[in-house]
């Protein structure tokens, strides 16, 4: 089952589209939604949630219509972006008592001990928390109604490293539960190196892959070799390439063609998700 | 709905007392003046109430926040419609109350004997300031919700006169028939139950 379906999702803006995409978010798994700055992360993300109208299109979340079933859905998320907009004059507790009511399954000890755990003060206001803490804040509103789907967008951003790890245990042990799903934008993806189970690579707006990461993994490769193994006819076997002084390294995206033909010449390696992300956007010919 | 009506006194609790502040200026600056000020310090007083309950939501981006919680967009506007309401009483009713007292705490300000209409007039007068304010206050951005606002508070002092002056002709002229009052009251509850469609159907198009 999946826990999103969207379907032929358009917005376009007058300096850029997200156009025509399709994705399905499997139930019970860690999807990393990947790409770089201003492609369409959040819009996608905003209007699967509703923030955003789309121009056309579907999306379905936990087998819910969205806008037609927004509330019932809305009950069953979690949301975390690094941009959360809660009243900046409240104190934490005020926010709880402010949002605490909107949920049914509100579970108050459990945000006490998130608070704790994150070091927050329930009596310090909102807008003295730095950015790393008002995603811990949001981190605990979402944990404490029993979300079924987390859809965090950019959520480690503003966060420090020990804090990062903290919360990709915290999800790891939310996925505890086989029926709970999350779905993680960023461009930060040594994260999803380490959690994802699914990466949805978007890029200028368009889908470029949406596949278990270990088969992302298999499939793309990173080749490096002297500058000799290139002609024109092999530069069109690469997604993107860099040339240095010394030689050059580029991404395909089939990795037994690839070995085919190089050989032995260059030197294949897994790409790490960074890499596919970097050539991918930069495409064609890089010089460092 | 309770939730989100809840949400605007948690939300206005620090600024709760300015409602307050607002009546008690208006009432000093305007029941020694004129003879018009029941009307001038419940509308003044209750819009300036409703101003502050509407620009709590935008101060940071607040409806980015409120979308995202389990409430359709529809409820979002009808719970500010009916804060609206609750500040428009406060300011008519605390207005009325305050010139009950002055009556008869200071009785050389010869203040009138007050009436129903003296409540129901400024009522339908903020009901349409209510009507036109909150479409404009959902379709527009943070930046332009300020504008409204400064618009408004300007068009308040300068409407202030010449309303004085209308009021005044219909007391005289006795042209406040029955039938009349009638025809406005229902103009006006149509008028603010379109303004109320009209600004769900803006913000549930609203991209935040």
């Amino acid at each position: 089952m999946n826990a999103i379906e969207i379907r032929n999702l358009t917005k376009a803006y007058p300096l850029f589209t997200v156009d025509d995409v399709s994705l399905d978010v499997r139930q019970g798994y860690i999807t990393g939604l990947i790409g770089p700055n201003g492609v369409g992360k959040s819009t996608l993300i905003k209007m699967m949630l509703g923030i955003v109208r789309p121009d056309s299109g579907s999306v379905k979340i936990l087998g819910c219509e969205m806008p037609k079933q927004e509330i019932a859905i809305k009950q069953r998320i979690g949301i975390v972006s690094d941009d959360c907009f809660y009243y900046e004059h409240l104190t934490i507790h005020d926010t709880k008592k402010l949002v605490a009511p909107f949920y049914d399954k509100w579970n108050d000890s459990k945000f006490k001990g998130y608070l704790d755990q994150f070091e927050l003060s329930p009596k310090k206001k909102i807008g003295d928390l730095s950015k790393g803490m008002k995603i811990k804040l949001a981190l605990a509103v979402a944990l404490s109604h029993e979300a079924e789907l987390l859809i965090m967008d950019e959520p480690t951003s503003g966060l420090d490293p020990v804090f990062r790890r903290e919360m990709l245990d915290l999800l790891a042990d939310m996925m505890q539960n086989e029926r709970n799903s999350i779905i993680f934008s960023t461009h930060i993806t040594t994260d999803l190196d380490r959690i994802a189970d699914y990466i949805t690579f978007i890029n200028r707006g368009k889908i470029v892959f949406n596949e278990a990461k270990e088969d992302v993994l298999e499939r793309y490769a990173l080749i490096k070799g002297d500058m000799e193994l290139l002609d024109s006819d092999i530069r069109k076997e690469f997604i993107g390439i860099r040339e240095t002084a010394v030689g050059f390294e580029g991404l395909v995206d089939n990795r037994h063609k690839a070995a085919q033909l190089f050989g032995n010449h260059a030197v294949l390696e897994t790409p790490s998700l960074e890499d596919i992300m970097y050539f991918t956007a930069k495409g064609g010919r890089v010089h460092a | 709905m309770l939730n989100l009506l809840r949400k605007d006194f948690i939300a206005l609790k620090s600024s709760l007392w300015m409602t307050l502040f607002y009546l008690a200026v208006f009432s000093i600056a305007f029941i020694p003046r004129s003879d018009f000020s029941i009307y001038f310090v419940g509308i003044y007083t209750a819009f300036a109430s409703v101003s502050l309950v509407t620009m709590i939501d935008i101060k940071n981006n607040n409806h980015h926040f409120l979308v995202t919680l389990p409430v359709s967009r529809k409820h979002i506007v009808q719970a500010k419609y009916i804060t609206a309401i609750l500040f428009m009483l406060f300011g008519v009713l605390g207005s009325f109350g305050i010139h009950w007292f002055v009556k008869l705490a200071f009785p050389q300000l010869n203040k009138p004997d007050y009436t129903v209409l003296d409540i129901l007039v400024p009522m339908g007068i903020l009901l349409v300031l209510t009507s036109i304010y909150m479409p404009l206050f959902y379709a527009l951005s943070k930046k332009g919700a300020g504008i409204i606002n400064a618009v408004f508070l300007i068009a308040l002092i300068i409407m202030a006169q010449p309303t004085a002056f209308m009021m005044t002709l219909l007391n005289e002229n006795h042209m406040m028939s029955s039938n009349l009052l009638f025809m406005a009251a229902a103009g006006i509850l149509l008028l603010f139950i379109a303004s109320y469609y009209v600004a769900v159907t803006l913000f549930s198009r609203k991209d935040m």
